[in-house]
């Protein structure tokens, strides 16, 4: 960067420094506005919607009547989904975590054969959007059997070879050799050097790799809108989808705007909580100390 | 404790051969240390014998027993690395005793085991502190209570010294030589520290790219060195090394100098190694060959002096003392010791008169 070596005096460096900033004002802005439209939209009543301002509160506070829509519609089925969603989002986080801790481990500290080729085949799979695997995923659920089943959202999303690439790098760096042969000297067997020494020094990077799986896994959309029809198995975002539509449609009154703003405001919420519980096993330095500074 | 004894040992990795052939006794009890560049392979033969390496051929036996394809752990052998390799989410204790633990000891005895060894270091405030809270030097003394706790056969150092600072490498240095007076265990210890291996050695294996150049007491090979690597490597400041001829009974060195010799010195002499202090420095008509001062460097216990000797560029002399009538730039004349001087051929052998 050229602010480097550059005096804060300097007019090149207040130049580059309001630019930096205009920069991240514009990204701040496109990242927020659509969160502070569903917080206001979530507050009106479904006329307001369509008259007041998109981006601040009209004079009828409207939330708690909304909310209370929201968690009475058909039998209280918004209920289910979020439950779906968590459920779904925590079982495929926490698998696709260890899933993506023991392969990173056998990339980063072992020779086997073949293993550069696995490799390339983890990298490949980064670069291939999952939306393009649906319909191949779908035909081989509907073989086993699996279709309509909590499972088969679950299954696909275990593998997270972002995450792989992720705990490779990292163990690369957290987990030096000698620490590995100081385990064997001791007599420890691999399995016991895995689980007992290195799998506690991991715990910032399988967090890591546990929150991007679990939001990947929470916002998915179109896998389980393919592989699930009945209504009692959707996640959100299936869900809210289909009422959106509904009311689109204008399904009589009873599904509002509103009350999908209200959904989408609800299932933000949890990820927020979870990145804030997350945060603080997410720092670094566990190794410190074991190896030299 | 243990004898250990490499038959034949070689090593390659892929198409490169790191250990040619190493044949090697450690007796019972014996400190020995392998020295050598980086790159000569002394780490990855202390990695063979701790059975971190499978060799590539060859044997190797502890106690008449051979091991050469047993596991780390069932060699009974200790190891303290370079880094420490503390595992850093385990307490001091836990760190001394997870060995004992995954050998399957009762608690109690762990416990007395640890605590033992915990006051011989002089550990038993940390115990319950993580590794990251404690200094290089405390570090470094939980690594080798972990490998004392073991009671192994022998202990293998790898580099264990060459972390800490050079005040606090001096002491650990002392701390290591008591612990084998005191425990009278098999060590073997990996340095590229020359004074390290002077120091605490009984043996010294001095190697260079895979293979063995001499094996012998520190003042064996400091005074007897077999070749030309092995005088350089040994001793600081370096040996002086000069190109030399032999001239009857006498060698001839650089324009016009010559050494004379009671014997005839052999044909096949081509260098001339003297260490700094056996040159002296004399008036300049006195000198087997004649130069001018470079630089002085002062250390107080000792003056070195470099002289600019034409042909033969800068040679090294040692004064004991600090010698004040010594200025740049002025002229000397250097006088050899013949009875102490090393002989080389074009091999870089020593050549023995």
């Amino acid at each position: 960067m050229s602010i480097v070596g550059k005096t804060s005096g300097s007019a090149s460096f207040t130049r580059n420094r309001w630019l930096l900033t205009g920069v991240l004002g514009i990204y701040f802005i496109y990242t927020f506005m659509p969160l502070v439209y569903v917080i206001t939209a979530s507050t009106k009543t479904n006329p307001d919607l369509f008259t007041s301002f998109g981006l601040w509160f009209s004079s009828d506070f409207h939330l708690w009547q909304n909310l209370y829509d929201l968690f009475t519609i058909q039998k209280g089925i918004f209920l289910q989904w979020l439950w779906n969603t968590f459920y779904y989002a925590l079982v495929s986080g926490v698998g696709s975590a260890l899933f993506a801790t023991f392969a990173g481990y056998a990339f980063a500290k072992y020779e086997f054969i073949g293993k550069r080729f696995l490799f390339a085949l983890v990298l490949g799979a980064v670069m291939i959007p999952q939306t393009a695997l649906v319909i191949p995923i779908f035909l081989m659920l509907s073989k086993v059997g699996l279709l309509n089943t909590p499972l088969a959202v679950i299954l696909p999303s275990l593998v997270f070879p972002p995450g792989v690439f992720l705990m490779r790098a990292y163990i690369n760096d957290a987990i030096s050799n000698e620490i590995i042969d100081a385990g064997r000297v001791d007599g420890a067997g691999e399995l016991h050097i895995f689980s007992s020494l290195a799998f506690r020094m991991l715990m910032p990077g399988i967090t890591t790799v546990f929150i991007l799986a679990f939001v990947a896994s929470w916002n998915n959309y179109f896998l389980p809108l393919v592989v699930l029809n009945s209504t009692e198995h959707f996640p959100v975002t299936v869900g809210l989808a289909q009422w959106y539509a509904s009311a689109v449609a204008g399904s009589g009154g009873s599904l509002l705007f509103t009350v999908v703003m209200a959904g989408a405001l609800v299932s933000v919420l949890p990820v927020i909580i979870a990145f804030l519980i997350m945060q603080r096993f997410w720092q670094g330095g566990l190794g410190a100390g074991g190896v030299k500074a | 404790m243990a004898v250990i004894a490499l038959k034949d040992i070689n090593k390659s990795f892929g198409s490169v051969n790191v250990i040619g052939s190493v044949n090697l006794e450690i007796a019972d009890g014996e400190f020995v240390i392998f020295v050598g560049p980086s790159g000569s392979g002394k780490s990855t033969l202390l990695r063979l014998i701790a059975g971190l390496e499978d060799a590539t051929g060859g044997q190797i036996m502890i106690d008449g027993k051979d091991v050469t394809k047993l596991g780390p752990a069932e060699r009974e052998l200790s190891m303290v690395f370079q880094s420490y390799a503390l595992y850093p989410t385990k307490t001091v204790r836990q760190n001394m005793s997870f060995g004992l633990e995954v050998a399957g000891l009762p608690k109690p005895e762990i416990r007395t085991r640890v605590d033992r060894v915990a006051e011989i270091l002089k550990l038993e405030d940390y115990m319950e502190r993580k590794p990251k809270a404690l200094s290089g030097g405390q570090r470094q003394r939980v690594a080798i209570g972990r490998a004392i706790v073991r009671e192994p056969v022998a202990f293998l150092f790898d580099e264990p010294l060459s972390n800490l600072d050079a005040a606090l490498r001096v002491e650990m240095r002392i701390e290591i030589a008591k612990l084998h007076q005191r425990l009278k265990a098999t060590m073997v210890y990996v340095t590229h520290d020359q004074v390290e291996a002077m120091t605490l050695a009984d043996k010294i294996v001095v190697l260079d790219r895979g293979d063995i150049q001499q094996v012998g007491t520190p003042m064996e090979l400091y005074e007897h060195p077999a070749n030309l690597f092995v005088a350089q490597f040994i001793g600081s400041p370096k040996m002086n090394v000069m190109p030399a001829r032999s001239g009857g009974k006498s060698i001839l060195i650089g324009k016009g100098g010559h050494i004379d010799f009671a014997a005839t010195v052999p044909v096949g002499v081509t260098g001339l190694g003297a260490r700094p202090e056996e040159i002296t420095l004399v008036g300049e008509a006195a000198g087997d060959v004649r130069g001018t001062i470079d630089v002085v460097e002062r250390l107080g216990s000792d003056t070195f002096a470099y002289v600019a000797v034409e042909d033969l560029g800068i040679l090294t002399v040692r004064i004991v003392g600090n010698v004040a009538a010594m200025a740049v730039g002025q002229p000397v004349g250097l006088k050899f010791d013949p009875a102490r001087l090393h002989l080389f051929g074009t091999d870089g052998k020593t050549i023995q008169l």
